[in-house]
């Protein structure tokens, strides 16, 4: 099903929580200025998805590769070093740090490996991001746990694009925010593809989905259960009705 | 900043003063307050910055002292090339106990409390080599070439300065990308993993820094008891260690010697009059959990935050 030129490859993994079968074989392909999204309700498997392709909760079967070799076996930190950065779900930021210091973590050679990915797009730097994000630049000096969650949000976003990633893992970037910012993740999304930048997008929120991606999987149940593009899913009422209960004529 | 600049002038004239003006007494008790705080703070690099809780230090203090005592009293070695030895010697048994940080939690510690446990056990049971409970005896002053070190102000002196070099060390350590690494460890592991950082690797170094800082707290008391014996190495050494940087402020290069310095000062003062002074101190720390659990470091940073508040 993957293209075998892919930047990132998910081929047929099954990932397991213990004893709790999450992912029952899924296989997708992403490529560089791509943004595949993957819509689902809750506890469908979307997060797993992330974590497996991450190292985080690696899969039991089933390989993922990355510019063609085995990112199977491999330490959550020696993924993150080929150029591979996640946007977690509920931000995840670090809150006893400051924002500078939430900024400069990926950016120190500590957490670089030997190999580097080659640079997509701009090169992100303190100042790039602080431009792109000016409600950060006034709370620089803040904790992380002083910020709003949509600055919250900002900061992961941010933080994913410090170490400048060839391709970018997003969870849930839009969840809990207010429309105006949700737009503004939009944008910011759009812009980080025409750079060339390779997103996987995990979402809810069908707007932001329909609005931004390439290629759209639904997940339900561990299993994709529709691939396609924005238009076929916005006519496919079946499946908006039965895995992401949205009524018709969204 | 500037703040911080006077505090430090201040602080080091106040300390620079003290024999001229205090008893013999105050200033042998102030060289132990030094020296633990050191102990104390070498503990907290691990507690205050990546998050663990170690219960082995005395480990690393106590055999650095023996090195530095048996090698000076039995085979007549000078004072450097002991205490070079003494480093040496805590800091490779730390980089060997450093592989407690594959556990995590309630298993550090008791692994580390096991480590602990063992090398008391050594220093207490191997009588022909460590003197058992009469432990090593008529540990010379420190000579530094051809400069003797006798007096108690003189050696004072000596501690002081030696702690300003390390704690600059520290200070460069802890602001370092290094140590903001070990602060987003202690924040969250799995991120930082997502980052690209090695937390095993970061811990593990860290863990043998703070092995020799604790070493180097070790070499000082020596020089300052002029006796070792397996107290040094017991539990309540290594307890008392992060009780000091606990109640002083975990996270901060001051709160290990404030803490250091308050329970010292108490188990002199009520030792004198109270036989039971160790329920006093169980009562502070009680005390410090409940009402200031950032210790006295975090009570005064609450409390100038709020004049701050006050005035804006």
């Amino acid at each position: 099903m993957a293209a075998s030129n892919a930047l990132l490859e998910v081929n047929d993994i099954h990932t397991y929580y213990g004893d709790s079968y999450v992912l029952h074989g899924v296989s997708l392909a992403l490529n560089p200025g791509k943004i595949v999204v993957i819509l689902g309700r809750n506890g469908m498997g979307k997060t797993t998805l992330v974590r497996s392709i991450a190292g985080l909760t690696p899969p039991r079967r089933g390989d993922v590769k990355f510019e063609g070799s085995q990112l199977s076996g491999q330490t959550p930190y020696g993924i993150a070093q080929q150029g591979i950065a996640i946007v977690p779900q509920g931000r995840r930021i670090f809150k006893s740090l400051t924002v500078r210091e939430n900024l400069l973590l990926p950016t120190s050679q500590l957490a670089k490996g030997k190999k580097r990915a080659p640079r997509v797009g701009k090169q992100w730097n303190l100042k790039a991001v602080l431009e792109e994000f000016p409600q950060l630049a006034d709370r620089i000096n803040n904790l992380g746990s002083a910020l709003s969650g949509g600055e919250q949000q900002m900061l992961a976003i941010g933080r994913a694009l410090m170490a400048n990633p060839s391709t970018i893992l997003m969870d849930e970037p839009s969840e809990g925010l207010a429309p105006k910012l949700v737009q503004q993740v939009q944008e910011i999304l759009l812009r980080l593809r025409s750079e060339g930048h390779a997103i996987l997008l995990v979402e809810q929120n069908l707007g932001l989905a329909l609005a931004v991606a390439d290629e759209i999987y639904v997940i339900s149940s561990g299993r994709f259960v529709f691939h396609g593009t924005s238009d076929e899913l916005s006519k496919n009422s079946e499946v908006l009705d039965n895995h992401l209960g949205v009524a018709k004529g969204h | 900043m500037s703040y911080r600049v006077i505090g430090i002038v201040v602080l080091a004239a106040i300390l620079a003063a003290v024999p001229s003006i205090a008893s013999e007494y105050w200033v042998a008790l102030l060289t132990q307050v030094l020296i633990f705080g050191l102990l104390a703070l070498s503990a907290d690099l691990l507690l205050g910055h990546a998050g663990l809780f170690s219960l082995c230090h005395a480990a690393f203090f106590a055999v650095s002292a023996y090195t530095v005592a048996i090698l000076q009293t039995r085979y007549g070695v000078t004072t450097i090339p002991a205490a070079v030895a003494g480093l040496v010697a805590g800091t490779l048994l730390a980089a060997v106990f450093a592989s407690a940080v594959r556990t995590r939690g309630v298993y550090f510690i008791l692994i580390t409390l096991a480590f602990g446990y063992i090398v008391w056990g050594v220093a207490h049971r191997w009588a022909s080599f460590t003197g058992g409970d009469n432990g090593v005896t008529n540990v010379p002053p420190p000579s530094l070439g051809g400069l003797q070190i006798v007096t108690k102000a003189h050696y004072y002196y000596f501690v002081l300065v030696v702690l300003a070099i390390c704690l600059l060390g520290y200070r460069i350590l802890t602001t370092s990308p290094f140590g903001l690494a070990l602060r987003g460890i202690k924040s969250s592991e799995s991120r930082m993993r997502s980052l690209g950082y090695r937390v095993g690797a970061h811990l593990y170094v860290a863990f043998i820094i703070s092995g020799f800082y604790a070493s180097l707290a070790g070499v000082l008391y020596i020089y300052y008891n002029r006796f070792v014996n397996p107290v040094a190495a017991g539990f309540p050494i290594s307890v008392e260690a992060i009780l000091m940087a606990i109640i002083g402020g975990t996270g901060t290069i001051l709160g290990p010697f404030i803490g250091s310095g308050i329970i010292l000062v108490l188990r002199n003062w009520v030792s004198g009059f109270f036989h039971y002074y160790t329920a006093v101190l169980g009562l502070i720390f009680i005390a410090t959990v409940l009402w200031a659990p950032n210790g006295v470091m975090g009570l005064i940073r609450s409390w100038r935050s709020g004049n701050r508040g006050e005035g804006a």
